[in-house]
């Protein structure tokens, strides 16, 4: 098998964020994750490119990613009090999403920090 | 936060010649942290890298960790408080009494070892878990911890950092704190941040059932949270976004399958001592990132009808407050 | 396109002082000769300057976070910045939050700001931060006084490589200059030590002293051209004596241009907390004599406030002597820095000869292009706080006052009583624009004349100093009103400055294993890449020619 290999990718699951990891991968699936522990290499190992789940879901449908959005954004815009919680497993760029959604909300923001 | 005297992981790495794990369990939950941060490096100041170290292990049991450890202390359940109490005391020669030490479940001779020992260092570096934040005490915990090598300081170099886990916690963190002044349980309810933990945190929230619709992101609160706070998140509308279908999503009216961030979403992570790093991600995913999701919600929010009433003036004066 | 009419114009850059002029600017954001069409703003009666520019501040990045984190007692009681359609929520404060910040600056009339101290290490954080700061044009000082791969290279006497070195990191940093704090002291401290002496080598070195770093720094910037000379904290900050210490490092510039951080920290006299006073007069004449030289006076505003500097050992004293909250981070190979919340009280002497101290070199350096207004926000004060400053600069009336309120007995140890200067409008525009532009290299910042950025504030003439200077009537930046009637009313993002000096490309594989050997990322992450930064504006080197 022809893998390719993206090196030095940096792994998320715990608080060491290694960096030095060198990803060997066919398109799909991470065969191999050099120099990652145990819990980094199942991190990465489980994870594929392959369309497991439906893009979306309202109430059990699913239904395209736009209706999802728009769904989303008119539950939040009509609550009065509504939480934005977790960002613990996501980018620093979609936690300050995250906060500018709160604050155009009025609402809740909270972090895994606060159990 | 009180005070905090902290280094990057560079500098444990390099000058660490004594290292306390208190309440941590880093064999097993952070598996690189002993050969890429602490006790397995060599340095220009440490040269015989593990030889040159010293390692000790504080916890209630004997994990997986103590056998990486020179010395293992094992503390009685729920008395992380106290031993940290008696410690700050006799380094500054207080007296303590036996009796007191012994309800820590140590004796005298390797309180008084471990405080010379400390002492001694010429750069001590004290790592906390969660078993030491998270148990009884809480973050009076981490606050006598955090005090204890700042008081150290009189002596000789000392530092302390928590062992942070949960992925990308630390960005959030960090993230809030320049956004918003705090880093978490925030109401943005009257038009600016305001923070109270235990208020505006997501378990008493919601178990008190003070909000209406939640949006969960990177964080399944549906496996982990107590059942009167899954309960209220079924009963309210509730918003997933995440690359699986979890507990939350089966209990959500909205989900939104996203790609898992570092394997095929870009962006940055924060690790445990705030330092960010890039990521480079390996697979193309059939699914938007985080970022892309929610910002198209914001924009969606954006175009509807604004909740505050604009451009009001703020009931703050803009004038300077001196204290004097 | 704008055209302010009928307004008082203070453009010192050009020696326009006060006449009545119009000003046009057109679309692209520049000042021009002439527009037609667009929005005339009617000026009659009101005061125009360059917009604001502040030479040395700490807005973004892992210390003021840090600081963010320690004070959330301050930011409950503070001014809160309520959510709009268009604009971001925040709290002001000893530690303002990033849109804050943003909005606190352009609140006052000020469209530039200088963030002075960032360690290479947390670079992409500090732009992450500063992105996030809205409207003002911002620029970040790396500092390197104590990165030890430097500072080896200067201990071998290798000044080529040094100088290759160090155009490496500004670069990798995205940096737009050199800040030098506490030469040698700040890595002294890694292992609890401190660098006082200039002529002591320094800790772990068997040749390097203080005194070289700094002779080395300022001339490595002159030689690689950078359009801000070496921005120098020196050692022995806040001790009693420092004047000593001072004047013994403004030495070894050995005639090269440097700009001196918050020089009020460093003028004392005496040998301990009890005989410390004021000896502005002779750093003053230093000045005054070496016209190659700029300063911020870091003046102290009483009230409280947070410290943050990498000044780690002054802090840790600082915590012993206050036994307040301490944070303290060390990072590794560049640098560290402390953080203590403080309250200045004009009852404490030592307090009162700072609060003096640092209104005594703005009134007694002579030349307004040379002193500027700071307060090293927010180690002095707040920097929303410099219309207070403003006020006591141009009222002697105001000073004697505010004098009543000190303890007798600070008197004899201070000058401040016997100063009668009063600020013009022009030496204000000097201080607070024009000189911190000119002194930056910023040659189309702090200035009216046409091409200029158009960075323009307009006040109301009143005879409330304090009040005229904290409620501009409009702030155009860049061409855009973005306040107007003391409404925030645009938010747009502003430039980030930096600066590519040249650099042989060997240099990179040189610095790789010495970087393996006491960092902990990989060598490929370290740098920042040119497409993190918004909005960059790449300014140029010009190294002397030689010959
Ligand atoms: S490789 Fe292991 S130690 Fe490193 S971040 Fe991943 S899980 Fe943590
Ligand atoms: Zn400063």
């Amino acid at each position: 098998m022809n893998l390719e290999v993206i090196e030095n990718a940096t792994c998320t699951f715990c608080g060491c964020v290694c960096d030095d990891i060198d990803l060997h991968h066919d398109g799909v699936r991470i065969h191999k994750a050099e120099r990652a522990c145990v819990l980094g290499t199942a991190w990465f190992l489980n994870h594929t490119a392959e369309k497991k789940y439906p893009v979306a879901l309202v109430d059990g449908e699913e239904v395209s990613l736009d209706v999802a959005i728009e769904t989303a954004a008119t539950l939040l815009h009509a609550a009065d009090m509504p939480l934005v919680y977790g960002m613990s497993n996501t980018t620093c760029e979609a936690q300050k999403e995250c906060v500018a959604l709160a604050d155009l909300l009025g609402g809740l923001l909270d972090s895994h920090t606060s159990l | 936060m009180g005070g905090k005297v902290t280094c990057t992981l560079g500098e444990v790495k390099q000058r660490a010649d004594f290292i306390i794990y208190w309440g941590g369990n880093p064999a097993e939950c952070h598996p690189r942290h002993f050969t890429k941060y602490t006790i397995m490096q060599k340095s220009k100041f440490l040269p015989r890298g593990r030889k040159d170290r010293t390692m000790v292990l504080v916890d209630i049991r004997e994990t997986k960790s103590a056998k990486a450890a020179d010395i293992f202390l094992q503390v009685r359940p729920g008395k992380d408080f106290e031993l940290i109490t008696i410690l700050r005391a006799l380094i500054k020669d207080q007296p303590v009494r036996d009796e007191d030490i012994a309800e820590t479940g140590l004796d005298r001779a390797a309180v008084e070892d471990l405080v010379r020992r400390m002492k001694g260092a010429k750069f001590g570096c004290m790592f906390f878990g969660m078993g030491l934040s998270m148990t009884r005490g809480k973050h009076m915990n981490s606050a006598a911890l955090l005090t204890l090598a700042a008081e150290m300081n009189a002596f000789t170099k000392f530092v302390a950092m928590p062992m942070r886990g949960h992925g990308n916690v630390t960005g959030a963190d960090v993230i809030m704190r320049w956004q918003t002044g705090y880093p978490f349980g925030i109401s943005f309810n009257r038009g600016y941040p305001r923070y109270n933990p235990g208020e505006f945190s997501t378990v008493d929230v919601l178990v008190r059932g003070d909000c209406d619709a939640a949006f969960i992101i990177g964080a399944d609160p549906g496996a982990t949270m107590p059942q009167p706070a899954i309960d209220h998140l079924a009963r309210i509308p509730t918003i997933v976004l995440d690359p699986h279908i979890t507990h939350t999503s089966r209990l959500a009216r909205v989900h939104i399958t996203t790609a898992p961030q570092g394997i095929s979403a870009p962006g940055t992570a924060y690790r445990m001592d705030e330092l960010p790093m890039p990521l480079s991600p390996a697979l193309k995913s059939p699914y938007p990132t985080d970022e892309e999701v929610v910002r198209r919600i914001n924009e969606a929010i954006a175009k509807k009808p604004f909740w505050l009433p604009d451009g009001g003036p703020s009931p703050h004066q803009w004038t300077s407050q001196v204290n004097l | 396109m704008i055209r302010i009419t009928g307004g008082k114009i203070y453009d010192p850059a050009q020696g326009i002082d006060g006449q009545v002029r119009d000003l046009c600017i057109d679309d692209t954001g520049k000042i021009v000769e002439t527009v037609s069409g667009g929005r005339i703003i009617d000026a009659t009666g009101m005061v125009i300057f360059p917009g604001g520019v502040d030479v040395h501040t700490h807005v973004a990045g892992g210390a003021i976070n840090f600081a963010r984190a320690m004070t959330p007692e301050d930011h409950r009681r503070t001014q809160a910045f309520i959510r709009t359609k268009t604009r971001r929520s925040g709290l002001g404060g000893m530690a303002p939050t990033t849109f804050a910040t943003g909005y606190l600056y352009a609140g006052m009339g000020f469209t530039t700001v200088n963030e002075a101290a960032v360690p290479v290490l947390s670079a992409r954080h500090t732009h992450e931060e500063l992105a996030d700061i809205p409207i003002i044009d911002k620029a970040s000082l790396t500092l390197m006084a104590n990165n030890e791969i430097l500072l080896e290279q200067l201990e071998q006497g290798e000044y080529e490589r040094a100088k290759q070195v160090l155009s490496w990191y500004l670069w990798a940093a995205k940096s737009y200059g050199v800040k030098a704090v506490n030469p040698g002291g700040v890595k002294a401290w890694k292992y609890g030590h401190d660098a006082k002496a200039l002529d002591t080598p320094i800790d772990g070195y068997h040749r390097l002293t203080p005194g070289q770093i700094v002779t080395n720094l300022a001339r490595i910037c002159d030689d690689l051209g950078l359009p801000h000379p070496v921005h120098l904290h020196c050692n022995n900050l806040g001790a009693p004596g420092n004047i000593t210490t001072t004047l013994d490092t403004l030495a070894r510039l050995e005639g090269h241009r440097a700009h001196i951080a918050h020089s009020q920290y460093h003028a004392y006299g005496g040998d301990g907390w009890d005989t410390m006073c004021s000896e502005t007069t002779v750093l003053a004449e230093y000045f005054n004599s070496h016209p190659n030289l700029t300063t911020d006076a870091g003046v102290v505003l009483f009230g409280d406030t947070v410290t943050i500097t990498a000044d780690g050992p002054w802090q840790h004293l600082l915590y012993k002597l206050t036994g307040r909250k301490w944070g303290n981070l060390d990072v590794e190979n560049e640098t560290g820095c402390g953080i203590v919340p403080y309250t200045y009280r004009p009852s404490n002497v030592v307090n009162a000869v700072q609060w003096a101290a640092g209104l005594e070199l703005l009134l007694m350096i002579r030349d307004p292009w040379q002193v500027f207004l700071s307060t090293d926000h927010p180690n002095g004060g707040c920097f929303w706080r410099y219309p207070e400053i403003i006020q006591m600069l141009m009222s002697a009336e105001f000073r004697r006052e505010c004098l009543k309120k000190l303890p007798d007995r600070v008197k004899s140890r201070i000058k401040l009583p016997e100063l009668d200067r009063e600020y013009t409008l022009l030496e204000i525009a000097t201080a607070m624009s024009a000189g911190p532009a000119r002194a930056l290299g910023l040659t189309h910042k702090g200035h009216l004349g046409v091409g200029a950025d158009a960075d323009v504030v307009v006040y109301e003439e009143q005879v409330d100093i304090q009040q005229m200077f904290s409620h501009p009537r409009y702030v155009i930046k860049a061409g855009e009103v973005v306040l107007e009637d003391g409404d925030i009313r645009e938010a747009p993002q502003g430039k980030e400055f930096l600066v590519r000096p040249a650099m042989d490309p060997a240099t990179n594989d040189f610095i790789r294993p010495l970087f393996e050997d006491c960092y902990t990322m990989k060598f490929e992450h370290y740098p920042v890449e040119l497409e993190r930064i918004e909005h960059p504006d790449l300014r140029d080197c010009q190294p002397p020619a030689t010959s």
